[in-house]
């Protein structure tokens, strides 16, 4: 993993659910990160998280490529959300729920 | 380490006619989460609302601001918005907003 934008897009492409975080769900390395992994728990749909800890690269390369500058970041079927705070907001309202649904009818 | 007024006065910047909420999540000038309310946010997504904020915020991120929990509300959600805002390293726990002091100040 060189964290190209190719494979970066390749991860999005791949999993309708993609979390760039600090740390993994289990042992997250920051509140926000894992403030994003719950929100994505309480979704209760499969998500492929990502550790951009474990690469010094991986910070500066998912942040320009994303156009946005912290992290966690949520993809839902490859177009970023945001980050926990919008994350959690969509939760509430139900959006990301109906965004996670429609993409899945139209793939 | 920046104060929340800088902060404030940051993202009127980008959000001239907001009003704007900064609390200093642990008094340490580096962690901040903020309320933006304003009704120019009204049919913009999430992250269209963020990435306005954004487009000053992101030159001062990741120093001297560490971490932005941003809220982007307009004056219709900001009504019904709890008051508590969430910090990372608080265990779970929320850190209240004390809203009410904030607008008899204005």
């Amino acid at each position: 993993m060189d964290w190209t934008e190719q494979e970066l897009q390749a991860i999005v492409d791949e999993h309708a659910l993609v979390l760039f975080m600090k740390g993994t769900p289990n042992e997250p390395q920051c509140g926000f990160s894992n403030r994003a992994a719950q929100v994505l728990q309480q979704l209760g749909e499969p998500f492929a998280a990502v550790n951009i800890l474990t690469d010094p690269r991986a910070i500066p390369s998912v942040c320009n490529w994303a156009d946005f500058p912290t992290m966690p970041q949520v993809f839902v079927h490859g177009e970023l959300i945001g980050g926990s705070d919008i994350a959690l907001e969509m939760l509430q309202d139900g959006s990301l729920r109906e965004m996670f649904d429609t993409g899945r009818d139209s793939n | 380490m920046v104060a929340v007024e800088w902060v404030e006065s940051e993202v009127l910047k980008a959000v001239p006619e907001a009003l704007v909420e900064v609390i200093d999540l642990h008094g340490s000038g580096d962690h901040f989460h903020v309320r933006i309310i304003t009704e120019s946010f009204e049919g913009m997504r999430p992250l269209q609302r963020q990435r306005m904020v954004l487009a000053v915020m992101k030159h001062h991120i990741p120093s001297p601001i560490h971490a932005l929990d941003l809220k982007c509300m307009t004056p219709k959600q900001a009504e019904t918005a709890g008051d508590t805002a969430f910090d990372p390293h608080g265990g779970g726990r929320g850190i209240h907003i004390n809203r009410i002091n904030r607008q008899k100040r204005e």
